[in-house]
C-alpha cells in the first residue's frame, strides 16, 4: 500500500519535472528577446547600450539556456517564479490573487457540480432507458457540445439584457473576498457549471449503469436487499471509482473553460493574466501560470489515484 | 440627437445644420440651471484605457494608472480647454523668458496641497519634469528644469517652442511629489481633486474626494470608480443598462445611436476627438520605401466608407494624413479624394502592375470601432489591387509591440501598425511626424528635412496666423510624401445616466474636469 | 450491414446526429457555389434587417450575413478535422507501438501523455500561437498534438489486449518486424476505435477553434467564421440578436450532431470509446 502510494507520488513529481522542462523549452523558443518586445522603441532609443547590456545581465538573459534552466528549476523548487522582466515585480504578486480567484471560481463550480451531477447521473442510471434517462443523456451531450462562450453570451442575453436580474459584467476587484467575488459572478459560475454538470453527470450515469448491471449487484438482488440500498450502498461507490479518474482529467478542461469564461465576464482571474502575460512576453508570468495550473491538475489526478487506492482493494497491488 | 453638446456642433463641419434644433433642446434642458449637489459616486467604464497600464509596483504612477486620464488625481501646470486653447491650471504664470522662445518661466500657485498634506513647491515641479523629460515623448524637448524660487521654475528647451504651454497640459505632465528618479510617482500622491484609495492594475481604480483640493468648493463627488473595459464595449454597455455603471467613456457612434433616444441616458460628444495613424515602416526591403506605393495606398482607401461604417456617418470625419483633427483651424483637407485608378497607376509605375501585398497590418481595440475601421480599410484597398492581412493585438503591451526596435541595424523594426492619435495643438501634432518618431515610420529624406525646418520656424513664430501658413505648407508636404496614413477620425463620445450632471466630453479624452461633475 | 442499418433505424438521435453532420458538411462543401452574395463585399449598409434579398440582413460592416453564415464553418471544420485525423492516426500508431514495446519507451510516452493532459489546451495553444504567430498551420499542429495524447491512451489500452491475440503472436513467431506488426496486423483491428476517436477529437477541436476565434487567436478577419461572427455580433446583442444566435446555432448543432452520431455509432459497433471520452 505504502509502496503504491510512494510510486504514484513519484510519478506525479516526474510528470511535473517534465512539465517544467516542456514549459521552459516552449517559452524559450518564442522568437524575440523578451526585453526587446517589452520596451518601446522610444524608451529603447534612450537607453545607452551599456545600460541595456546591464539590464540583460540583471535579468539573466545573457546566460546560456542550460544555466537558465538550472536556475529556473531551482527557483520552482523554492516556489520562486522570479520577477517580471520590465517592472521587476515578483511574479507571485501578479499571479497570486488571480490564481486564488480562479480557484474560487473552479471550487464553486465543483462544489455545485458534483452533488448535482451525482443526483442527475444516478437518477438517469436507475431509470435507464426511460424518458428521464433519455432527457438526461441527450441534455448532457447538448450541454457539453455548446462552447462556453456561447453559453455565457446566451445567459447574458437572457438574464442581464432581456431580463436584467444579474450583473452582465464583473466589477469586483482582484483582492475582494471570495464571497464578494462569487456574489458578483452568478452568470459566470452558471456558464461553467452547465458544461461541467453535463460532463460529470454522464460519467456518473455510465458508471452506475455498469455497476447496476454487474454480477455482484445481480447476486445482491437475489438476496433480497432493497433496491435503494443496492443503489446507494453498493453500486454508487463502485460507480464513483472509475468516474473519479475521468473527473480528475476533466480538471484540465475545466481550467480551459474557466479561462474563456473569465474573459467573457471580465472575472479577475488567471485568464486575464494569461493573455496579458503571453502578449507582453512576460515569460516568467506565463511559466508560472502554466506550471501552477498544471500542478493543480496533476495534484487532482494524484488525489483521484489515491482515492481509488483507498476505495478499491484490487488496485493496491499494482 | 438629444444632449449632444453645443461645442460638438459649433466646431463640427457637418453639425451646423442641426444647430437650431439643438439650441431649443438645450434651452429646454432644466439640468443646466440646477444647483450642483454634493456627495455620491460616479462609477464609469473606460473603453480607451491607458495602454501602458502597469503592474503591482507601478499601477499608482501617473503613467501607468488604469485610465490615461490622470487629471482627477494629479494637477498639471496648464489645462487645455474644450476649444483647444490653453489655460493656467496649477501655475499662475507660464511665460517665455526671451524672444527665442526656448526659455520659459513658470510660477506655481501657492498653498496647493498634496494628498499627504504637504505643500507643493518648485522642488516637486522640478523633480517631476526631470522625470517627464526623460520619459515622456513630448517633454523630451526640455533640456533643463530648475527652481528659481520657492514657487518659480525655469524650463530650458532644446529649441524654441511657441506652443510650449501645451506641453505642460499633457496627461504625462502631472506634478508629482518630489522623489528620486527611480521612485517618483509610484506613491500615487498628487494635488488633484481625488486621491487614490485602491487600485487594481489594468482593471479598476477607486478614488475618493480630497478635502483640501486647491480649487475651493470642489469636487462635488465623494467617490469615483473606474473600470477598464477596453475592447469590451458590449459588456460595458450591458453593465450600464443593468445599473452597474453610471457612464461609459469612449463609446462608438453605433452605441451613441442606440442610446440617444433613450430617456434614461444622455450622449455627450466633442467633435474631432481622435483619429488613427497607420505607421508605414520604411526599413530596407519594405514596400513603403517607395513613395508611389505610399501614395497609392493613400488614394486607395475609401475614407468615406470608414466614416460611414465605423462612425455611423455623423460621428466621424475624413482625415488628411497629418495628425491634425478636422476641428483644427490649421487643418487642410487632402487634395484628390479617393482615386482608385490613380492608385493602380502609381502601383504600376512602382513595378506592381498586378497589385501588391503589403503584409500584415496590426491593430488593437484602442477604441471600440477599431475593428470595423480596419476591416473597411482592408476591403476598400482591394479595389486598387492592394491586399493586406489584419491581425488584432491586445491593448496591453501594444505600444511596445508596434514600436518594436528603433535600431534599424539590428533587423528588428517597428510594425505596419495603427495607433490612436489624440486631439492636440498643431505644434505637438505636427511634431509627431518627425522622422525620429516611430509614428512617421522613420521618414527620411530632403522633404522630411524641409518639413522639420518648417516646424522649427513655426515654433519660433509667435504670430498664430503666420504659423498657420507654415502648417499648411507642412501638410502639403505630407500629402505628397505620405510618410504615414491617417484616413479618418471620430468624435469623442460618452454615454451617461441622466443623474450624472455637468459631465460634458472633451476633444482631449484626458482633459475632462472630473471635479465639476455632480450627481443628482 | 442490413442488421446495422436496422439497429440504426431504432436510434432517432443517432440519425439526427448523422443528418446534422451530413447537412453541415454538405453546406460547407458547396457553400462557395450557393452563397447569394460575395461574403466580403461591403454593401454600404451596415446592420440592415433581414429582407428578401439579404435573408439575414447585413452585418456590422454591411456584408451579407447569410452568405457569411454559409461559409462560416469551412475553416473551423477543415482545421478541426485535420487535427482530428492526424491525432487519430498518429495517436493510434504511437499507442500501439507503446503497447508493443512496453518498457522504457512506454513509460516515457505515458509520462508525456499525462503531462500534456494536465496542461489546459487553451493555455498550450495560446502559448504556441504567440510564439509562432497566428496561423492555421500552427493551430492544426498544436491541436493534433493535444488530441493525440488522448488517443494514445485509448489505443494503448486496446493494443495491450491485442498483444494477447493469436495472430499477433503468430506474426511475432514468423519473425515480422515490429513496424509491420503494428501497422499491418494491429492497426486495422483498431480502425473502428480510431474512427470514433477521430470524430470525438474533431468535435473537441471544433469547440477549441471557435473559442480561439472568439478570443481573437484563431481564424482572422475578414474570413467568415462562426466564432468570430459571435464575437463581432456581441456589439448588437440587443438590437440585432440574430447576429449572435445564428452562428451560435450553427456551431452548436454541428458539435451536437457529431457527438450524437459518434455516440450512437460507437454503441452500435460495441465500442467503449464514446463513454466519457468526449468533452473538451
Amino acid at each position: 500500500m505504502l509502496i503504491a502510494i510512494a510510486r504514484r507520488i513519484l510519478l506525479s513529481l516526474l510528470t511535473l519535472l517534465m512539465l517544467a522542462t516542456f514549459i521552459f523549452v516552449a517559452t524559450e523558443i518564442m522568437p524575440g528577446d523578451a526585453l526587446d518586445v517589452s520596451l518601446s522603441a522610444d524608451e529603447l532609443s534612450m537607453i545607452p547600450p551599456e545600460r541595456l547590456a546591464q539590464m540583460k545581465r540583471d535579468l539573466g538573459l545573457d546566460r546560456p539556456p542550460h544555466e537558465r534552466f538550472g536556475a529556473f528549476i531551482a527557483g520552482i523548487v523554492q516556489l520562486d517564479f522570479g520577477r517580471t522582466l520590465i517592472s521587476k515585480t515578483p511574479v507571485w504578486t501578479i499571479v497570486g490573487y488571480p490564481m486564488r480567484n480562479s480557484l474560487i471560481l473552479a471550487g464553486a463550480v465543483l462544489v455545485l457540480a458534483f452533488p448535482l451531477a451525482l443526483a442527475i447521473g444516478v437518477t438517469a442510471a436507475v431509470w435507464r432507458g426511460r424518458t428521464v434517462d433519455n432527457v438526461v443523456s441527450t441534455g448532457a451531450v447538448i450541454g457539453y457540445s455548446i462552447p462556453e462562450f456561447v453559453i455565457g453570451t446566451l445567459l447574458v442575453m437572457a438574464f442581464a439584457v432581456a431580463w436584467p436580474i444579474f450583473p452582465a459584467t464583473i466589477t469586483a476587484l482582484t483582492r475582494d473576498p471570495a464571497a464578494t467575488l462569487l456574489a458578483a459572478s452568478p452568470l459566470a459560475v452558471a456558464t461553467v457549471l452547465i458544461g461541467s454538470i453535463a460532463y460529470l453527470a454522464r460519467l456518473v450515469r455510465t458508471g452506475m449503469v455498469d455497476a447496476l448491471a454487474s454480477d455482484f449487484v445481480e447476486r445482491l438482488r437475489l438476496t433480497g436487499i432493497p433496491e435503494w440500498r443496492i443503489v446507494f450502498v453498493h453500486a454508487l461507490p463502485a460507480a464513483i471509482i472509475p468516474s473519479l479518474t475521468a473527473a480528475a482529467l476533466y480538471a484540465a478542461a475545466l481550467v480551459s473553460g474557466i479561462v474563456v469564461v473569465e474573459l467573457v465576464f471580465a472575472y479577475p482571474g488567471l485568464g486575464q493574466e494569461l493573455v496579458r502575460g503571453v502578449t507582453r512576453r512576460e515569460v516568467h508570468v506565463v511559466q508560472a501560470i502554466a506550471l501552477c495550473s498544471a500542478t493543480i491538475v496533476v495534484a487532482l489526478n494524484l488525489l483521484a489515484d489515491l482515492a481509488i487506492l483507498a476505495l478499491d482493494p484490487r488496485t493496491r497491488r499494482a | 440627437m438629444s444632449d449632444i453638446t453645443r461645442r460638438r456642433l459649433l466646431q463640427g463641419s457637418a453639425g451646423a445644420a442641426l444647430l437650431t434644433a439643438l439650441d431649443t433642446e438645450l434651452l429646454g434642458d432644466a439640468a443646466a440651471q440646477e444647483q450642483p449637489k454634493r456627495g455620491g459616486a460616479l462609477v464609469y467604464a473606460q473603453l480607451s484605457a491607458n495602454r501602458r497600464a502597469g503592474g503591482p509596483s507601478n499601477h499608482k504612477h501617473p503613467y501607468f494608472t488604469v485610465d490615461a486620464n490622470t487629471k482627477p488625481i494629479w494637477s498639471t501646470p496648464s489645462w487645455v480647454n474644450p476649444d483647444l486653447g490653453w489655460e493656467l491650471e496649477v501655475a499662475t504664470k507660464i511665460e517665455q523668458a526671451d524672444d527665442k522662445l526656448n526659455v520659459w518661466d513658470m510660477t506655481l500657485r501657492e498653498g496647493v496641497m498634496f494628498h499627504d498634506m504637504t505643500e507643493m513647491t518648485a522642488a516637486d515641479a522640478v523633480a517631476s519634469f526631470d522625470y517627464h523629460r526623460q520619459n515622456a515623448p513630448f517633454a523630451r524637448q526640455i533640456v533643463k528644469v530648475e527652481a528659481a524660487g520657492r514657487h518659480s521654475v525655469r524650463f530650458t528647451l532644446d529649441a524654441g517652442n511657441s506652443e510650449f504651454p501645451y506641453v505642460l497640459a499633457e496627461y504625462n505632465s502631472p506634478i508629482m511629489k518630489a522623489g528620486p528618479l527611480e521612485t517618483i510617482g509610484l506613491d500615487g500622491i498628487g494635488t488633484g481633486p481625488f486621491r487614490i484609495v485602491s487600485s487594481d492594475p489594468n482593471r479598476s481604480m477607486i478614488l475618493e474626494r480630497f478635502e483640501h483640493y486647491w480649487r475651493r468648493g470642489f469636487p462635488y463627488l465623494d467617490r469615483i470608480e473606474i473600470h477598464n473595459r477596453e475592447g469590451q464595449q458590449e459588456s460595458a454597455l450591458n453593465g450600464l443598462r443593468a445599473g452597474q455603471f453610471d457612464a461609459v467613456l469612449n463609446i462608438d457612434g453605433r452605441a451613441a445611436t442606440q442610446f440617444e433616444n433613450n430617456p434614461n441616458f444622455a450622449i455627450e460628444g466633442a467633435k474631432g476627438g481622435y483619429s488613427f495613424v497607420i505607421q508605414l515602416p520604411k526599413h530596407p526591403g519594405s514596400p513603403f520605401l517607395d513613395k508611389r506605393v505610399r501614395q497609392a495606398f493613400a488614394f486607395a482607401i475609401d475614407r468615406e466608407a470608414i466614416v460611414r461604417v465605423a462612425y455611423s456617418g455623423r460621428f466621424g470625419w475624413v482625415g488628411n494624413d497629418s495628425h491634425l483633427m478636422i476641428t483644427d483651424p490649421s487643418f487642410v483637407p487632402r487634395p484628390g479624394g479617393r482615386d482608385v485608378a490613380r492608385a493602380r497607376r502609381l502601383l504600376a509605375e512602382a513595378g506592381h502592375p498586378n497589385g501588391i501585398n503589403l503584409g500584415t497590418l496590426y491593430w488593437s481595440p484602442q477604441l471600440p470601432e477599431a475593428g470595423r475601421y480596419f476591416q473597411v480599410l482592408q476591403q476598400s484597398v482591394r479595389d486598387a489591387g492592394i491586399t493586406l492581412a489584419l491581425e488584432e493585438r491586445p491593448n496591453d503591451g501594444y505600444i511596445q509591440f508596434r514600436t518594436g526596435d528603433n535600431d534599424l541595424t539590428r533587423g528588428n523594426f517597428h510594425k505596419f501598425a495603427m495607433t490612436a492619435v489624440g486631439s492636440r495643438n498643431p505644434g505637438i501634432s505636427m511634431f509627431r511626424m518627425r522622422g525620429a518618431f516611430v509614428e512617421s515610420g522613420h521618414w527620411r529624406g530632403p522633404e522630411h528635412d524641409r518639413y522639420l525646418a518648417l516646424y522649427q520656424r513655426a515654433m519660433v513664430t509667435a504670430d498664430a496666423a503666420a504659423r498657420r501658413t507654415i502648417y499648411a505648407e507642412m501638410q502639403s508636404i505630407l500629402h505628397e510624401e505620405v510618410p504615414a496614413v491617417l484616413p479618418a477620425g471620430g468624435d469623442t463620445l460618452l454615454v451617461r445616466r441622466r443623474h450624472m450632471r455637468d459631465m460634458p466630453y472633451h476633444p482631449q479624452i484626458w482633459s475632462i474636469r472630473f471635479e465639476q461633475i455632480w450627481r443628482a | 450491414m442490413i442488421r446495422f442499418l436496422r439497429r440504426l433505424a431504432r436510434r432517432p438521435l443517432t440519425i439526427l446526429g448523422l443528418l446534422l453532420v451530413g447537412g453541415h458538411l454538405l453546406v460547407a462543401a458547396i457553400a462557395p457555389w450557393i452563397t447569394p452574395h460575395d461574403p466580403l463585399r461591403l454593401l454600404d449598409a451596415p446592420l440592415e434587417p433581414p429582407t428578401a434579398i439579404f435573408w439575414l440582413g447585413t452585418d456590422e460592416l454591411g456584408r451579407d450575413f447569410f452568405s457569411r453564415l454559409l461559409l462560416g464553418g469551412q475553416i473551423s471544420i477543415v482545421a478541426a478535422a485535420s487535427a482530428g485525423l492526424i491525432a487519430a492516426i498518429g495517436g493510434g500508431i504511437l499507442g500501439l507501438a507503446t503497447a508493443y514495446h512496453r518498457g522504457l519507451f512506454d513509460d516515457v510516452v505515458s509520462r508525456l501523455v499525462e503531462m500534456k493532459l494536465s496542461i489546459p489546451s487553451i493555455l498550450l495553444v495560446s502559448l504556441f500561437v504567440t510564439g509562432f504567430g497566428q496561423s492555421l498551420g500552427v493551430l492544426i499542429v498544436v491541436m493534433s498534438l493535444i488530441y493525440m495524447m488522448g488517443v494514445i491512451r485509448t489505443s494503448r489500452a486496446m493494443g495491450i489486449s491485442l498483444m494477447e491475440q493469436g495472430y499477433v503472436k503468430a506474426a511475432k513467431l514468423r519473425g515480422e518486424s515490429a513496424t509491420t506488426i503494428v501497422l499491418r496486423e494491429m492497426l486495422p483491428n483498431i480502425a473502428d476505435l480510431l474512427t470514433v476517436e477521430f470524430a470525438l477529437r474533431t468535435s473537441s477541436a471544433l469547440l477549441l477553434v471557435s473559442a480561439l476565434s472568439f478570443l481573437g487567436l484563431g481564424v482572422s478577419p475578414p474570413t467568415p467564421d462562426w466564432g468570430l461572427m459571435i464575437q463581432s455580433g456581441l456589439q448588437s446583442i440587443r438590437s440585432e440578436p440574430w447576429l449572435i444566435l445564428a452562428p451560435a446555432l450553427c456551431i452548436s448543432t454541428l458539435v451536437i450532431g457529431i457527438n450524437f452520431a459518434t455516440e450512437g455509432v460507437a454503441d452500435l459497433l460495441g465500442l467503449e470509446a464514446a463513454r466519457g471520452a468526449t468533452g473538451h
